[in-house]
């Protein structure tokens, strides 16, 4: 046999999922047993009903279709381009196929053996996962249980990095005090406090004879156990100390160290020369230590917010939290606590902001000062889903005021709209292209004409008012008074109310842009400009499932919920036959959003537009999964509004 | 060595058993009428140390084979010859840099009339590899080979500009592997070595064989 050739075959494959996870040995193996095979365009590598045969296929080079055929009519389920992998029920369930393949374009295609494959399935699972996840083409007709693709995507990951605790920081960050005070055993309490005032330390390690510790005293302990209770400072230490302790090695890892006092809920953990109790003390490691130590969790990070009335050290502290961000993306940590996380630091800033603002300006408007008012956040950062720090949207609504005082109203509001929107572009956010902010006098305004500008929108609908003002129905209330609020969206659902015209308006915004299925080859991508042949992800996959879980949460008038993907899961409560489509969308949606902030990060601008051919083999069938609820949902869309018949 | 062996045997060499049994296979033709895809190819490549038939010798040899636009990676072919001179400069042009096993020439005769069989052979610039082959196989007492020919060149100059084609005429270089492969969409990684160019070769037949169907050309006949 050629090694030249099987060596080429060989390389190929170990640039495709599923082969790039098989070991040298094993892919050489399945690299002899390949057969290749050259097809014609028109010609069929499979047809609905064929038998299973032999062998699966890689595409090598060239265009194949898979359709699905129904009657007379076919319909294209997948695109597979080079590295595609297809034709896979034979080896997983050995049925006979259920699609067509047809080959679109001369095509060169990798046959391997199904025997060869069975083994390596069976030993390697992260193979099977490949497998199980449904990234394989043509594996569609099963709906696609996008969460075994998150599970997959983060097992399959390239190199497997530590998940653990340690959140930011090197384990040689981490801070220990390794001058520990202690005293023997028989010290009374008063001589033990002493010593720990004279050292300014919070605890001290009780040994014994052998400088082995036995047990530990806090402030606390001092404060609970002997002044609260009333003993004289001549009781031994031995009688309210904390015994026995927990001791461990200062080298056993950072996580597992973390893990031992979270699980214990002990604020002191005690190193010891080997680790056990039966050897002489080396350290002490408070919870403050770990908490410095992980310099960008997020307590520390809304702790340093709280404490700071400085822009420039608010911007700081944003900029941080981004790290946090890259940190959590990548490890797939779940998108609810993310974008929660997130959003509360947004908002610690938003709200400091508009402090700030007051501090400045309420002085020199006593009177005006007084009025009622709320800060609104809108969009993304209203549905609680801006990681990166893209356009600012937000808007004010103040109480109703007699005319007279209007103006003064005004003026002052929107100088601290103003001051806000100042304070935030110091801290990196961008301001809204359509000015879709708080100090543009349109979006600062009284609940009356808050009232006024939602009725017009409701009763009077008109597509292209609607596609502006669609980010002004996920307002939320982020500073000042709620019920302002509140009556915003107590007003919005009693105009809603039998008013259906509207929803289908929002509903044909909402199926404006179709899910983007024909991926690769066909590939929606920017046909001009600064962003040509890039595949603008918010626009395409993002905003028609941002658009139909707001269409949908106002059908069935829920209140409360912003969250995309919290919308979905509503939904699925409130719409059981389609349970399992809604529980996709919302995946499907938090698969989007962990990518484009991915990208945003990596790119250093929004992440809105993806480079197709950039994306790894696995993120784009990621994206490619992603997309089939959005088509589905837009097909429900289109039969539940009416959409065929509706014309605006 | 081989120029020796030529002036004392030059007569006659006794044929052996081997080569009867090579030439036994053609007692039968292939029929005309048989369509392309039931055609068995051999696609070769050799690389040598040097480009006068007479003087320089094969270096390394590899082939694949191609049935029904099938390539079956388990029978492809690669062999390191024992030459009677090995040039450092045609090893330095080739890069024969894995660990090789060196075959005897009469292992590697036995084996390759074998692999060959009466398949079509098929090469690019396919008589000079042929030349290169059958002065090796006379020391066996083969005449010479039996076998249908094809040369992806000269049916890539067929296809293209018709049967009548003055390859005169055309530009340097028109038709020769590295430029067909970039035209017909091959991807050249590692030329050079014989089984990558015969691998090469190979990719370039089966769409070449494509285009002669979607011409007309469907039959062993009208191939060959």
């Amino acid at each position: 046999m050629s090694n030249v050739i099987v060596n080429r075959v060989k390389e190929f494959l170990n640039r495709f999922p599923p082969f790039h996870f098989l070991d040298e040995k094993i892919l050489m193996s399945v690299a002899k047993a390949v057969e290749i095979r050259y097809f014609g365009a028109g010609e069929y590598l499979f047809q609905k009903g064929d038998p299973a045969q032999d062998f699966f296929f890689v595409l090598r080079e060239g265009s194949i279709h898979l359709i699905e055929q129904e009657a007379n009519e076919g319909k294209i389920v997948e695109v597979c381009d080079e590295g595609d992998v297809f034709g896979v029920l034979a080896l997983l369930g050995k049925r006979p196929y259920i699609l067509n393949a047809l080959v679109k374009e001369d095509s060169l295609v990798y046959a391997i053996p199904v025997a060869i494959f069975e083994k390596v399935l069976q030993e390697n699972s992260r193979v099977s996962l490949y497998f199980a996840a449904g990234f394989a083409s043509g594996q569609v007709v099963v709906r696609r249980d996008l969460s075994q693709g998150q599970k997959a995507r983060s097992e399959l990951k390239e190199g497997s990095k530590d998940n653990g605790l340690l959140i930011f920081t090197g384990q040689s960050d981490m801070n220990f005090s390794k001058d520990v005070l202690c005293v023997f055993q028989g010290t009374s309490i008063g001589d033990a406090a002493k010593a720990m005032a004279e050292k300014g330390v919070g605890s001290v390690v009780i040994t014994d004879d052998s400088r082995f510790p036995v047990g530990i005293i806090t402030d606390k302990d001092l404060r609970n156990r002997v002044v609260a209770k009333g003993l004289s400072n001549d009781v031994k230490v031995e009688a309210v100390m904390t015994t026995p302790v927990i001791t461990k090695r200062k080298d056993a890892g950072f996580a597992h160290l973390y893990l031992t006092m979270i699980k214990n809920r002990l604020h002191h953990l005690i190193f010891t020369e080997d680790g056990t109790e039966q050897s002489p003390v080396t350290g002490i490691l408070s919870d403050h230590d770990i908490l410095l130590s992980q310099g960008n969790s997020p307590a520390v990070l809304i702790n340093a917010l709280m404490n700071t009335w400085e822009v420039s050290e608010m911007a700081k502290v944003r900029d941080r939290a981004e790290l946090l961000l890259k940190y959590y993306l990548e490890n797939e940590v779940a998108m609810d606590f993310v974008a929660n996380i997130i959003s509360e630091i947004n908002d610690i800033i938003i709200q400091r902001a508009v402090q700030l603002a007051k501090q400045k300006h309420d002085s020199e408007h006593p009177e005006a000062a007084k009025i009622k008012f709320c800060f609104l956040s809108l969009g993304s950062e209203g549905r609680e889903e801006q990681l990166l720090r893209t356009d600012l949207d937000n808007a004010i609504v103040y109480e109703d005021v007699p005319a007279e005082k209007e103006a003064a109203v005004r003026k002052y509001l929107l100088l601290i709209a103003e001051e806000v929107i100042e304070i935030l572009l110091a801290c990196g956010f961008q301001a809204c292209p359509a000015d879709m902010m708080a100090n543009n006098p349109e979006w600062c305004q009284s609940l009356s004409q808050w009232k006024w500008y939602f009725s017009d929108w409701i009763l009077s609908p008109n597509q292209k008012a609607l596609m502006h003002a669609t980010i002004f129905f996920d307002f939320r209330p982020v500073f000042g008074h709620r019920s302002l609020s509140d009556a915003m969206t107590e007003h919005i659902y009693q105009e809603i109310s039998g008013k259906s015209v509207f929803l289908n308006f929002l509903a044909k915004n909402a199926l404006l842009n179709p899910a983007p299925l024909g991926f690769f080859k066909n590939f929606i991508v920017e046909k001009s400009g600064e962003h040509r042949d890039k595949f603008d992800i918010k626009l395409r996959a993002m905003m028609p499932l941002t658009d139909m879980g707001r269409l949908l949460v106002l059908s069935h008038r829920v209140v409360g919920i912003n969250n995309t993907f919290k919308r979905f899961e509503k939904i699925a409560e409130l719409e059981p036959n389609h349970r399992e489509l809604m529980l996709e969308a919302g995946k499907a949606y938090e698969i989007l959003m962990r990518m484009r902030a991915i990208e945003g990060l990596r790119s250093g601008n929004s992440g809105r537009y993806i480079q197709p051919e950039a994306l790894g083999k696995l993120q784009r069938q990621l994206l490619k999964n992603a997309f089939a609820p959005i088509d589905e949902l837009q097909q429900v869309m289109r039969v539940r509004f009416q959409l065929d018949y509706f014309n605006s | 060595m081989m120029g020796w062996l030529d002036f004392l045997f030059r007569k006659k060499i006794a044929k052996t058993a081997f080569v009867k049994a090579y030439e036994a296979l053609f007692a039968k033709n292939i029929p005309d009428q048989r369509p392309i895809s039931q055609l068995s190819f051999t696609v070769l490549d050799t690389e040598t140390t040097g480009l006068d038939v007479k003087k320089d010798y094969i270096v390394s040899f590899g082939a694949v084979k191609v049935k029904g636009y099938r390539l079956q990676l388990n029978q492809s072919k690669e062999v390191y010859l024992n030459t009677p001179i090995q040039k450092a400069d045609a090893l330095k042009v080739h890069e024969i840099l894995y660990p090789i096993e060196i075959s005897p020439l009469r292992d590697f005769a036995e084996d390759f009339l074998k692999y060959v069989s009466n398949d079509i052979i098929v090469g690019h610039h396919i008589g000079f590899d042929l030349g290169m082959l059958e002065k090796l196989l006379k020391q066996y007492g083969l005449r010479s080979l039996l076998n249908p020919v094809i040369d992806t060149q000269a049916l890539a100059m067929r296809l293209e500009k018709g049967p009548h084609y003055d390859p005169r005429m055309g530009k340097r270089g028109e038709f020769a592997l590295d430029a067909l492969c970039e035209r017909y969409g091959i991807a050249l990684d590692d030329r050079h070595t014989a089984a990558g160019d015969a691998f090469l070769t190979a990719q370039l037949l089966m769409k070449l064989l494509k285009l002669a169907e979607q011409k007309g050309i469907r039959t062993y006949g009208a191939l060959v």
